[in-house]
């Protein structure tokens, strides 16, 4: 009997589910409250109530942190939520302020990875696709891409490779450049005269726009012009443009 | 042709020198850094193994080794917990096709309290249409294709946080959520692009730990029952996850 792969990944997201929430026991960071007193609150979000307040001078231990909230707990065993803006006024065991790196524009401009995905159009069919990127400075990356096209004639998937350079990292609207090389696999539908599938090399160029939203997430727009090098005699030239949100870390 | 070709290949020129001047750059500037860590690291190497002889002369020892140890300053490390990976199960009302169980996974990534981002792939196996039905022995579609796969990466937006309480002493954190995205869809031998919109209701009984109750509607177009149309394929599921 085939075994459909989604049966597996679900088996595997069952077994790794203890293993992700027993990953957890480590070492806790401890800081100590510098203003009047820290708030917590029974979720992570501002919707959620005020339960509970640290005064000056008591510490508190750090569990984890969900997005923009950590779950502290205090000396009395008191467990709750303080926002990063609260927690960043506490300072460490040496005096320190606390510096938690999470999503800044500082880390827009310089990251080491990428993730996103997109909507758009290539070669006039609907495209969904997903891409990710290595940074080597703040203006350089090796970025790769996968993407599924769905188009009146034709289905297909194509997969990028390539450097994306970011003019100047610093703007929160910023341009960047993108060349790489890529395979595109074509499914023609059926009821045409050459259904046969073809898989076919690509060389891309490209430009686009990144704008910085909030914490670690960010609008990118792109086009790219990939020319597919058929076993015809004359080469295509399919245009992609997309629209998605990234996210760094 | 040939001016498209050229414009990629003057482009790749362009591309390939912009960034490779700041990066050479970047790169000398490391190297000379580096060096001159090295040399700094040989000097004190040498001046603390050179003994009393002769050869240190040159450089007397040290009135006074501090004895202090180096502080090193070391950034906190806090466990990040914003993905979320889980399973989920339903009925799933594929148009024309009847109503069947769907099963699926999701991973999400939260990117702040209220905002996330969220992939899903989930199977479905379709039924027979009431045309085949009433036709007696007539087959629209073979048994592998009557399989309803999909997939859809989108957005998702948490509203209405609260708590929800059983009995008096446990509260779980709560909020209900909306999503929009899109997808591709396998079925009837062919793949569609679809766009899903749904909404829930989730509970978080521990802090790693949600339970979603959800609705959400599979838009896409179609021509398999001879005509072109817009089919809904609406879906209820209970699903768990997992945050890491």
């Amino acid at each position: 009997m085939r075994r459909s792969p989604i049966c597996l990944l679900l088996l595997l997201v069952l077994a790794l589910a203890p293993t992700l929430s027993h990953a957890r026991a480590h070492a806790h960071v401890r800081v100590s409250v510098q203003t009047p007193y820290l708030e917590l609150r029974t979720g992570p979000g501002r919707g959620y109530p005020v339960f509970n307040v640290v005064p000056r001078g008591q510490s508190v231990e750090i569990l984890f942190q969900r997005t923009n909230w950590l779950k502290v707990r205090t000396p009395r065993g008191v467990e709750g939520w303080a926002s990063d803006r609260d927690m960043e006024q506490t300072t460490l065991s040496d005096g320190s302020t606390l510096d938690l790196h999470i999503g800044t524009r500082a880390g827009y401009t310089s990251h080491r990875f990428e993730l996103g995905a997109f909507a758009g159009v290539w070669g006039g069919a609907s495209l969904i696709s997903t891409y990710g990127s290595l940074s080597f400075n703040s203006q350089l990356a090796l970025e790769g891409s996968v993407g599924e096209f769905f188009g009146r004639y034709t289905n297909g998937v194509t997969a990028d490779i390539g450097l994306s350079h970011v003019i100047v990292p610093q703007w929160r609207l910023s341009p960047f450049l993108m060349l790489g090389v890529g395979l595109v696999h074509t499914e023609p539908k059926a009821t045409l005269v050459q259904p046969a599938n073809r898989t076919e090399q690509t060389a891309y160029v490209g430009g686009g726009l990144r704008f910085y939203l909030t914490r670690s997430c960010f609008v990118r727009a792109e086009y790219k012009t990939h020319v597919v090098f058929t076993k015809l005699d004359r080469n295509e030239v399919e245009d992609e443009w997309k629209l998605g949100f990234g996210v760094f870390f | 042709m040939e001016t498209r070709v050229r414009r990629v290949l003057l482009t790749a020129a362009a591309l390939l020198a912009l960034p490779g001047c700041a990066t050479i750059q970047h790169w000398r500037n490391h190297r000379a850094e580096v060096r001159a860590a090295r040399a700094e690291v040989r000097a004190e190497a040498a001046q603390a193994q050179s003994p009393d002889g002769a050869s240190s002369t040159e450089i007397p020892p040290p009135a006074v080794r501090p004895e202090v140890e180096r502080r090193r300053a070391r950034a906190a490390k806090i466990k990040s917990s914003n993905f979320e990976i889980g399973a989920h199960f339903g009925v799933i009302s594929i148009e024309d096709f009847g109503s069947h169980p769907t099963y699926g996974v999701d991973l999400a990534y939260h990117v702040t309290e209220d905002f996330f981002l969220r992939a899903e792939l989930g199977r479905a196996t379709a039924g027979r249409t009431s045309f085949e039905t009433l036709g007696g022995n007539i087959q629209l579609l073979t048994e592998g294709e009557r399989k309803f796969t999909y997939y859809d990466l989108g957005v998702g937006y948490n509203f209405l946080p609260g708590e929800a309480f059983l009995g008096r002493r446990h509260a779980m954190t709560s909020s209900f959520y909306v999503l929009a995205g899109v997808g591709g869809t396998q079925f009837g031998g062919d793949k569609k692009f679809t766009v899903n919109v749904g909404g829930g209701y989730q509970i978080l009984p521990l802090d790693w730990l949600a339970v979603r109750l959800g609705v959400e509607d599979h838009l896409f177009q179609t021509n398999l029952l001879g005509a072109e149309k817009l089919t809904n394929n609406l879906e209820a599921v209970l699903g768990t996850t997992v945050f890491f």
